[in-house]
């Protein structure tokens, strides 16, 4: 077999080529993440490189400004509603799409779609001015219901692609053994979808916390997330304070991936 | 299942279990139901609104609207004025340039992927996935800290004594071009493998033992076979690059202005909501213009694959 692959020079210099710029590229995803790590053990109080000493006194600031621990609050309430409200209407959703047996199941899957496929930050101007309309002003509610309408596409289509690959059979076995339609999915389908549920829970989860495109239009005056503080915070600021704040995130980041790959596999995730 | 057998389940359950067995046993809409009433209620009546505020004068008085006429004025004005053809050009270049980009650095990885073993594919898996569970403003952070005056680049580069000054890349054009690339690449390299693991491999083999060179395999099978993925991932970074403002705000200074910053402006800072929805609707429809034609080039060189196949 091999003794038929021809090895041109053109060959080898083209993989090769490939090849260089994609660990190029790989470097270049990691690096900056690993120069922040090291500038934030800095002892200077402004930003630069080399790092001329080492000193944890970042992390302990990070923790004592009462704005940063309140934003690093509200992003967390945030992420945790945009989560379970994700999971009550897209769940739901999901079934009608992927089961339903009525004219429309496409329209309903595109339908869903929209709001996702709109630039985020249109999406949170029209909240915005809506809201001012009927008296609806911004808060850490608004913002919520907001980024639930923005990322509920994606809990939607995880839970149905799943669905759809699910063996009808099992369902149809749990309906021959008089289950009722709640039994049958308390019993059989939840229990099949806890992976692609607990995936697009990761995904909106982040979304909640992160998410600045909705946020800086929708959030409340007083109660501000953590990427619009940040954001904030990286203009006016020049000391690795943000650096510290940057090193918290990229550890947790971690720590929720290996969560992810130990609970239900890396490969769950790209689907 | 005959309806004789109805009555005995339902006896000793509850009324809850009884309404959810209503809703699931029809299979209908019904489940659906609380998700369409939030999206009308959060998306579309919202999305209307933004469509009146747009062809009408408004008065805002604390807040709320007082009054609301009719009126062309502000979508001729957005048309006629040079400051929004420069904008907009400026957001859609940078994101047409971001995503042919990420396109040409990500492509190599989707590669790498596909040829590489079990370890080789988790590590870029992980490499991939990383990325996007830390904040957009840390990793434009990052790039504050690499190209600032006293980053990364400026100091080797002088403590080497290749420079004596500082280069100014910061608040430039290339700054903002190369935070945009990076932090979009993963957007790009997840849909490309995800598209490349869907690959049968007996396909690549099959096109080496008929003695076709790695290079000839890339062009003909594996290239043609990912377009949908190249689709996707061109749509889904061009979509993020031409309506971001974080890059543009952070590593482009205060004056870098795209079509995200420029509506940030009129409607947080000088509350011009009228030239807000405005601008908003000109984003919104040019980004879908530019979606379809991706769909459409995506859907012709798809296409053609199929007909080889056939």
């Amino acid at each position: 077999m091999t003794a038929l692959r021809k090895y041109s020079l053109g060959d080898i210099f083209g993989v090769g080529l490939i090849f260089a710029v994609g660990l190029f590229t790989l470097l270049l995803l990691v690096a900056p993440s690993i120069i922040v790590v090291i500038i934030s053990f800095d002892t200077r109080a402004f930003v630069s490189f080399p790092p001329e000493g080492f000193t944890l006194r970042w992390y302990a600031e990070v923790f004592q400004q009462g704005e940063l621990v309140e934003a690093m609050a509200n992003s967390l309430q945030v992420g945790l509603t945009v989560t379970v409200l994700c999971i009550l209407l897209g769940v739901p959703t999901a079934l009608a799409c992927a089961r339903g047996r009525f004219k429309g199941t496409t329209a309903l899957s595109v339908f869903v779609l929209v709001p996702h496929m709109v630039p985020g930050i249109v999406l949170g101007v029209a909240v915005l001015f809506a809201g001012a309309l009927v008296g609806v002003s911004p808060s850490i509610w608004l913002q919520s219901i907001s980024i639930t309408v923005f990322i509920l596409a994606v809990m939607v289509r995880t839970v149905q692609s799943r669905l759809v690959r699910l063996d009808p059979a099992l369902e149809e076995a749990a309906a021959n053994l008089r289950a009722t339609p709640f039994q049958s999915l308390r019993t059989v389908t939840f229990p099949l979808l806890m992976p692609a549920i607990l995936a697009g829970a990761v995904f909106t989860f982040v979304e909640g916390f992160d998410n600045l495109s909705v946020a800086i239009f929708t959030h409340g005056f007083r109660d501000r997330p953590l990427p619009v503080e940040l954001l904030a915070l990286v203009q006016y600021t020049s000391s690795p304070l943000v650096a510290a704040v940057s090193g918290v995130q990229i550890v947790l980041a971690i720590a929720a991936l290996i969560a992810v790959s130990l609970s239900i596999g890396l490969d769950n995730v790209n689907e | 299942m005959t309806d004789a057998a109805v009555p005995q389940q339902i006896s000793g359950r509850g009324l809850g279990e009884r309404l959810i067995d209503a809703l699931l046993s029809g299979r209908g809409i019904w489940p659906a139901v609380p998700a369409i009433i939030v999206l009308m209620v959060v998306a579309v009546v919202p999305f209307v609104i933004l469509l009146s505020l747009g062809f009408s004068n408004i008065v805002v008085s604390r807040g709320e609207i007082v009054s609301q006429t009719f009126s062309l004025a502000h979508l001729t004005n957005a048309l006629t004025d040079p400051l929004y053809w420069t904008t907009f050009q400026r957001s859609l270049n940078l994101a047409l340039t971001t995503t042919l980009l990420c396109l040409v650095f990500g492509y190599p990885v989707a590669y790498l992927f596909l040829v590489g073993g079990k370890w080789t594919k988790r590590a870029i898996l992980i490499l991939t996935i990383a990325p996007l569970l830390t904040s957009g403003i840390v990793r434009t952070y990052a790039w504050l800290v690499i190209l600032g005056g006293r980053g990364v680049v400026n100091s080797t580069l002088m403590n080497l004594g290749l420079i004596d000054q500082p280069l100014r890349i910061m608040n430039t054009h290339w700054a903002v071009l190369i935070g945009m690339v990076q932090i979009h690449l993963p957007v790009m390299i997840l849909p490309l493998i995800a598209v490349m693991s869907r690959h049968d491999s007996r396909l690549v083999e099959a096109s080496a033992n008929l003695g076709a060179s790695r290079l000839a395999t890339l062009r003909t099978i594996v290239l043609p076979l990912s377009v949908p993925g190249i689709g996707t991932g061109a749509a889904l970074v061009f979509t993020l690059s031409y309506t971001t403002f974080v890059v543009p705000q952070l590593l482009g200074g205060g004056n870098y202005l795209n079509a995200a910053t420029m509506i940030y402006e009129q409607v947080v800072f000088s509350l011009e909501w009228s030239k807000g929805s405005v601008s908003s609707l000109i984003l919104m429809v040019t980004c879908l213009i530019v979606l379809v034609a991706i769909a459409l080039v995506t859907n012709h060189f798809t296409r053609w694959t199929k007909g080889r196949d056939a």
